[in-house]
């Protein structure tokens, strides 16, 4: 007999169920509690009145600093100011759904490829984001590499408060429905980077980024 | 109103003066209490120690000597916890005298909690001119919600309480773990020592005899003489002798 | 790792006087219990919460076999290879062989409690592969030889002194003393390995049967690195972990950094199914997720399944006033704590664990702590039943128990060895009603007084009192 199925004789024996193996009847119960997809408590701010408020005040929480801008063309000018604010190269490595943004009128070197490991600095979009906790949501896509979002030193974000939801449960229902099954990275990132296994004390920048900045756009 | 007093192996053996502290207060309370002369133990170091057949057997001898009594009241947190919570929830859990259990513990009360709750004593005859800390026994704070009774009882009396840090966190008593594992035990005491001497509090009150023995023992062998170490009841009933 | 869960005692002992010990434990205890608690203030239905999840727990749990095939169908069709281990050996066997079919020289670890159960990195260096531990608590305790002493916060017990010079030893740089600029100089050693592993190895906080799913939550990012980069990715995992839906994934992990160390989450929650998808241009190109029993279906079934609860939080151990004073190592083996003194005795045999289920007073501050409400003092009293039962205390005690419960279902008999006692005692106590020494309890005595007895027992004194009534 295989590890496989001795494994789950040893399960049945153990819960008192007949058999070896469990049955379509048995497998079938599971679908339907899981089909239920039910939904736990949630705490007040889950669904806080002013939702983009919530998703700011988070941000700030984590150490994830934002902007807002009037539209997607503004991207650019503020990549412009926030790495010359802090002092870095205005040269991004980010996602192709930005190629079209006016780079050069802003000055920024901007490369249509996934970043490598001498990228300071990735922009990506999100599939959405979530206030409840300050979370942008990356999906892996064949123009959507996760590594954007992971090796550089600096990581921007483009969120639209259009696609800004309440809480991760909302999430799963959108990329349910908008997706279907998940592709093989469902990323949630939630600010910088951070340990504290010296001494407890917390260190911002581990061995994802040390800086994230959301720029919101509507 | 027939009021068992369940006194306590330790009480019996060690400190009687906790015992007649408890008989003053339920007598002056207008309760006809009866002492039941055969008790000896609620069964907890037996089960504790993973003996449950003798934990059975003394509960079951508990049950019958206080079956006629309509409240029974002990001065200890964890017996009663043993009674009311270890018997229903586990030892008779599939047995049938679990009813006679249940019923036993629906009229089981920790003391405090019987002056305070059942009682509603509005005065006791003690007078404590000082200033206290209480600690919190695990078992009365976690299984049966004693946080409240005792000090609004030592406030009634007139005693200042000085809360510690750490007034819940175990003392390291634990039963038999004071002596299996004692070096654990005596550390987690010399703990709850260092908050009770932060808390500037000329006593420690508590309302488990097993916790207020270790405190004392370990304040005593640091060279602590003057912290007094009384069960409420003591303070309360306006009777701190041993 | 080598069992050292026999010496507990002992361990114990010298824990309690390693000063440097002392003052780390200190400081994380104030860390992990005020954090916790100001995040449970802060969100309002925790308890129902921890309610839902222990059900959300329970469920997969009772039906653990057909909640782990449609796992095996959703990954399966999702092109991760699953496999199915029985014990330690056959899990390493199993990872081995997948490293080596594949020519892998160097992997890339990020944390995984079960991967220590299994001694697997031991396994790797037996075969001649370089394993780099990434979670930076497990890389200072790689370069140091120590197994963790937490199961969240893995180098608790060190200090940064400790960490600098095990990095200066390692890294041949110049000595750091800024925990900052130590933590970027193993992000930079670190980097490089990231990039050149062949096969990444990560554990999983639950896999989803849903979706055929398998996750990470962490907050360095590094177990994304050892996920997304080399091109064999394997997971290895308890059978236990599995989970319903992504919604239930999203009700615990509402608890569980809250629970471990008072965040209201984890920078990096990412959830992996399947390898590489067509077009994907990052991602590993074989995934493999190996389901670990070794042991776990002997807590099933009985009163001892809802052991199998546990999500790792480490919220029991940080309120656990016997591991805030001995630290993690003591425990012996990989699981430290009230949630160790449950799982050492039942993966390893009781009898090589013997003082675990004893090192507790049973104060409950870890059953209050735990997200999913496992009864743990209850779990612990089960083994003093099974230690009970099968004659594994020391003799002087077993006789002692049994004395004790002879005398006190007699009462005449109790009632006369009391008095007796209660006598002798006051009189050893001596004008200072102190017994400093009295062999058989010198557990108690090497630290602390024993008050003496007031001399009458109180039975006596009142038949007296009552006699003398009208």
């Amino acid at each position: 007999m295989s590890a496989r199925e001795n494994i789950l004789a040893r399960i049945r024996q153990a819960q008192g169920r007949p058999g070896a193996a469990p049955g379509e009847a048995e497998l079938a119960s599971v679908r339907e509690e899981i089909a239920r997809h039910e939904i736990g408590p949630l705490p007040p701010f889950a669904h806080a009145p002013d939702r983009l408020a919530q998703f700011l005040g988070e941000c700030e929480r984590l150490g994830t600093t934002h902007a807002r801008v009037a539209s997607e063309a503004d991207v650019p000018k503020e990549v412009a100011r926030y790495l010359g604010s802090q002092g870095l190269d205005r040269r991004v490595a980010g996602w192709h759904e930005f190629a079209g943004l006016d780079w050069a009128a802003a000055g920024v070197a901007f490369e249509d490829r996934p970043a490598a490991k001498d990228d300071a600095t990735g922009l990506t979009g999100c599939f959405c984001a979530i206030a409840e906790t300050g979370t942008v949501l990356l999906l892996s896509a064949p123009d959507q590499p996760k590594v954007t979002a992971l090796l550089p030193e600096t990581h921007l974000c483009v969120v639209r408060a259009s696609r800004l939801l309440d809480t991760m449960e909302e999430s799963f229902a959108l990329l349910r429905a908008e997706v279907g099954e998940p592709p093989r990275a469902v990323f949630y990132v939630s600010g910088p980077s951070r340990t504290a296994d010296i001494e407890q004390t917390i260190v911002i920048g581990a061995h994802g980024p040390y800086r994230v900045h959301a720029i919101v756009v509507p | 109103m027939k009021v068992g007093l369940f006194v306590t192996c330790l009480v019996d053996l060690i400190r009687p003066g906790i015992g007649f502290a408890a008989l003053k207060l339920l007598e002056g309370a207008r309760c006809e209490v009866v002492v039941p002369q055969a008790q000896t133990c609620c069964g907890q170091p037996g089960y504790n120690s993973g003996g449950r057949d003798i934990a059975k057997a003394l509960a079951r001898k508990v049950l019958a000597e206080f079956r006629d009594c309509d409240y029974v009241v002990a001065p200890s947190g964890s017996c009663s916890g043993q009674m009311k919570v270890a018997t229903v929830h586990d030892l008779f859990k599939d047995e049938p005298d679990l009813p006679e259990f249940e019923r036993l513990a629906a009229k089981w009360h920790e003391l405090s909690d019987f002056l305070v709750n059942v009682l509603k004593v509005e005065k006791v005859p003690g007078k404590y001119a000082g200033t206290i800390t209480y600690h919190d026994s695990c078992a009365g704070l976690r299984e049966l919600g004693l946080k409240m009774q005792p000090r609004y009882l030592l406030q009634m009396a007139g005693a200042k309480i000085a809360e510690m840090d750490g007034a819940e966190v175990c003392c390291g008593f634990g039963g038999t773990f004071s002596i299996k594992l004692g070096d654990i035990s005596t550390r987690m005491c010399e703990n709850k020592c260092e908050s009770v001497r932060a808390s500037g509090a000329g006593a420690i009150v508590g309302g488990d005899l097993g916790c207020l023995l270790n405190i004392e023992g370990r304040l005593r062998r640091t060279g602590d003489k003057a912290t007094k170490v009384l069960h409420f009841a003591q303070v309360i009933a306006g009777e701190e002798r041993a | 790792m080598q069992l050292q869960s026999m010496f507990f005692k002992q361990r114990a002992t010298e824990k309690l006087g390693d000063e440097l010990l002392q003052g780390n434990m200190r400081k994380a205890k104030g860390k992990f219990v005020d954090g916790r608690a100001k995040a449970v203030a802060e969100f309002g239905v925790w308890e129902e919460a921890r309610t839902h999840a222990a059900k959300v727990r329970d469920r997969a749990l009772a039906n653990l076999d057909a909640y782990l095939v449609e796992f095996e169908r959703k990954a399966t069709a999702r092109g991760a290879v699953v496999h199915w281990a029985e014990t330690a050996e056959d899990a390493c066997r199993i990872i081995v062989d997948i490293a080596a079919r594949n020519g892998v020289r160097k992997i890339t670890k990020s944390k995984s409690m079960v991967s220590e159960e299994v001694n697997l990195n031991e396994a790797f260096e037996a075969a001649g592969m370089q394993v780099v531990e990434t979670d930076l608590g497990e890389y200072i305790l790689q370069l140091a030889h120590e197994p963790p002493s937490h199961i969240v916060a893995p180098a608790v017990h060190k200090s940064k002194e400790q960490v600098a010079d095990l990095f200066v030893a390692a890294h041949g740089k110049p000595r750091l003393t800024e925990i900052p600029a130590m933590t970027r100089e193993a992000r930079e050693a670190l980097r490089e390995h990231f990039l050149t592993a062949d096969m990444g190895v990560s554990g999983s906080n639950f896999i989803i049967a849903e979706t055929g799913t398998t996750l990470t939550v962490t907050n360095e990012g590094n177990a994304d690195m050892v996920t997304t980069l080399p091109r064999i990715h394997c997971v290895i995992t308890g059978i236990e972990k599995v989970i319903g839906t992504l919604e239930d994934f999203a009700s615990l992990i509402r608890l569980l950094p809250r629970s471990a160390i008072g965040q209201t989450i984890a920078n990096y929650h990412t959830l992996t199914t399947g390898p590489k998808m067509p077009g994907d241009v990052d991602g590993p190109e074989q995934m493999h997720v190996v389901l670990v029993d070794a042991g776990r279906t002997k807590l099933l079934g009985g009163a001892m399944q809802e052991m199998l609860r546990c999500i790792r939080c480490g919220a029991c151990m940080n309120h656990c006033p016997v591991y805030q004073n001995v630290g993690g190592h003591a425990y012996g083996w990989v699981y430290p704590g009230p949630m160790g003194s449950i799982l050492t005795p039942v993966y390893v045999g009781l009898e090589n664990a013997r003082d675990l289920p004893n090192a507790a007073t049973f104060c409950g501050a870890c059953a209050v702590a735990c997200p999913v409400k496992i009864p743990l003092p209850d779990l612990m009293r089960k083994l003093r039943e099974q230690q009970f039962d099968r004659k594994l205390r020391p003799w002087p005690e077993r006789v002692v128990i049994a004395a004790w419960g002879f005398a006190v279902t007699r009462p005449a008999l109790y009632a006369l060895l009391s008095r007796i006692g209660a006598r002798v005692a006051n009189w050893m106590g001596g004008r200072d009603g102190l017994i400093h020494a009295l062999p058989g309890i010198d557990g108690w005595t090497k630290g602390r007084d024993m008050p003496a007895p007031a001399g009458r027992t109180f039975r006596d004194l009142y038949r007296q009192k009552e006699s003398g009534r009208p």
